[in-house]
């Protein structure tokens, strides 16, 4: 098992799309440990002849409605972005992932329980929530990706659940019990590495979505105060100059769906290299994405 | 299979009368199912308040009158010294009532704040389903019948970038050429359609378009999968060998056949049209659910908090409901055809 993992591994990297993906996340996560230091001006620094200058050799992306250097401060407000996007993917995979390989063993009452708080926190929109939280636990960007990071737990859940369901049914997971394997090594030997690549490709559509709520929350201005630089503040800021600047906000609007559009690349490729049929992703059967209350409703009532 | 046919046969006897009572019973059961997932939701929304360790008294008395006698006094008044599941039950009873508390600074109760705001989120959220399913449905049929042709190949690209942009970064692309470049449309402002259908349509159909394209995109593609894998089964040409023309079954027996799964990304992608109207807002300045939202966080105003957050998840249980009777509905009535 381990030596296949590997080899799809390096051959997911053969695929074009994949290696300017990797290349291109790479780059994001130099700048967000060096970016503050990397960045060729004072990201702060307010230069009142030099308004919404264009692209030039001093600004290689211009400047803002304060004369800054829009590249120093994309550079410096990647650290933010970047950190409380895992923040809250860390907190889905750590909790969501390990209760949906437990609950296909731990009982049916179990399994009831946490698939109905699964149903409830679905209900919850997640910029909503994120917003809501913030008016409890204060105005802070980590504080408003704890809320969001909590809704992406049933997310992993649910596709851990299922693809964990599937291959504890498989008949090499019953020959294991037979042969005599304990419970725990049947689980971590046959199963979890199993359903591995399925929370691997899951993790990576889930930073694209929490970099998306990251970018909007900073849009909003939730979480960090003006002068901090971030991905959706300066977005935010570009906008009320439209007249003035129509072009500036393209800028860290493509630096985002960039950085997005990476995110998902990889996730493709890993899919599409281990196969259909291996891997259980809402993509793959978009059934599977129905809100688990027909499931529910389903199950009570059989068709037919 | 054959069991199953022959109790087809016999319940087509009073084939309505019985169609009603599934109905019934399927959407009876999705209530039981869903009001345990409304409270359990409903009281996460409400612990919030608990979470937050402000002092709404303090707040609302201002420094200088917040003497410890009054603010208890208040405390008592509003209820908030009693256990956390007696305030939850207080509130959940009061807001079962339509009664959602008042805020703490402006003292309009909640529930007229948000049924005055609502009719903006909704006219953006409505009329972005509608050109979702009018530009998806038309793209994914399209790339589907003309498979493996240049409009196919170019929709895989071009939802492929649309799903990497944010609604937010799309609303702000159309502002910049739609109402920067091009004075075409107006880029903020909330028109009632009382006052004349051309201005409101004017003013939601810019942010209707952002919220719009990445729900065409998804749409697009699932239509495009679901109904290749129907154009190439037998009942198709079955239909065609009869000599049916090509657009009556098209339509009739593959659309309605393929339409399933995106009546499912569309279902559940609806109540989030909502909460993703809160971008638009945001980008066009109008005063929706997500400006009180914003307004109310800021200033910590917990009852707007708690009484938005329990509207938004109450609205995107019942349309999960709606959909999924109504999905059940296709799929039996398609089985009935096919048998």
């Amino acid at each position: 098992m381990s030596r296949r993992s590997r080899a799809s591994g390096g051959s997911v990297l053969r695929l074009p799309s994949a290696r300017i993906a990797v290349v291109i996340l790479a780059a994001i996560l130099l700048l967000a440990f060096f970016g503050s230091a990397l960045a060729p001006q004072n990201p702060l620094g307010i230069d009142s002849n030099a308004l919404f200058e264009g692209p030039s050799k001093a600004h290689w992306l211009g400047t803002d409605y304060l004369g800054r250097d829009v590249l120093s401060r994309l550079m410096a407000g990647t650290r933010l972005s970047v950190l409380t996007a895992l923040e809250a993917v860390g907190i889905g995979l750590v909790v969501g992932a390990p209760l949906g390989v437990a609950t296909v063993f731990l009982g049916r009452t179990f399994d009831f329980i946490a698939n109905r708080v699964a149903d409830a926190l679905m209900t919850l929109p997640s910029i909503f929530f994120a917003v809501a939280v913030t008016a409890a636990l204060g105005n802070g960007l980590v504080q408003a990706m704890f809320p969001v990071g909590i809704l992406f737990i049933p997310n992993f859940f649910r596709l851990t659940r299922a693809a964990t369901l599937d291959l504890a049914r498989a008949q090499y997971v019953e020959a294991a019990e037979l042969l005599g394997g304990s419970k725990l090594h049947v689980i971590r030997v046959h199963v979890v590495r199993k359903v591995f690549p399925t929370i691997a490709v899951a993790t990576a559509t889930a930073c694209g979505a929490a970099l998306l709520s990251v970018s909007f929350l900073t849009f909003l201005g939730i979480g960090v105060q003006p002068p901090t630089p971030t991905w959706g503040g300066v977005l935010s800021s570009d906008l009320n100059y439209l007249n003035l600047a129509p072009w500036a906000p393209f800028i860290p609007g493509a630096l985002i769906a960039v950085t997005v559009g990476a995110l998902n690349a990889l996730a493709d490729a890993y899919r599409d290299k281990t196969g259909p049929g291996t891997l259980l992703l809402p993509e793959a059967d978009p059934v599977s994405k129905t809100h688990a209350t027909l499931e529910a409703a389903d199950a009570r009532q059989p068709a037919a | 299979m054959a069991v199953i046919e022959l109790t087809n046969a016999a319940g087509a006897v009073a084939p309505r009368r019985r169609r009603a009572r599934v109905a019934a019973a399927r959407v009876g059961g999705g209530i039981g199912v869903l009001l345990p997932i409304l409270l359990l939701s409903s009281f996460i929304t409400y612990s919030l308040g608990a979470l937050s360790n402000s002092n709404p008294a303090a707040t609302i008395l201002g420094q200088d009158a917040a003497t410890p006698a009054a603010v208890a006094h208040l405390n008592h008044v509003l209820g908030l010294d009693k256990p956390l599941l007696v305030q939850y039950w207080d509130w959940l009873s009061q807001a079962v009532q339509g009664n959602l508390g008042t805020s703490y600074f402006t003292q309009i109760p909640v529930s007229v704040s948000i049924s005055q705001r609502l009719p903006v989120d909704l006219s953006i959220a409505i009329l972005a389903v509608i050109l979702a399913v009018i530009l998806g449905g038309t793209a994914g049929t399209v790339a589907a019948v003309r498979r493996g042709g240049w409009f196919d190949r170019g929709l895989t690209v071009v939802c492929s970038a649309v799903s990497t942009l944010p609604a937010f970064v799309v609303g702000i692309i159309l502002v910049v050429v739609f109402a920067v470049g091009a004075h075409l449309l107006p880029a903020n402002q909330y028109v009632a359609p009382a006052q004349g259908l051309g201005p409101w349509l004017a003013h939601i159909i810019l942010p209707a378009l952002a919220l719009a394209l990445q729900l065409a995109a998804d749409i697009a593609r699932q239509l495009r999968t679901s109904l290749v894998g129907v154009l190439e089964q037998n009942y198709i040409t079955g239909a065609r060998v009869r000599g049916l023309p090509y657009r009556r079954v098209l339509i009739r027996h593959a659309l309605r056949n393929a339409s399933g799964p995106a009546l499912v990304i569309l279902g559940n992608d609806f109540p989030i049209m909502l909460a993703g109207a809160v971008a638009a807002e945001a980008v066009f300045s109008l005063p929706g659910l997500g400006q009180l939202l914003l307004n109310a966080a800021q200033s910590r105003d917990i009852p707007v908090v708690q009484g938005l957050l329990l509207v938004v998840s109450t609205f995107v249980v019942v349309v999960n409901l709606v959909v999924n009777t109504v999905l059940a509905f296709l799929y039996r009535s398609s089985e009935g055809a096919g048998t």
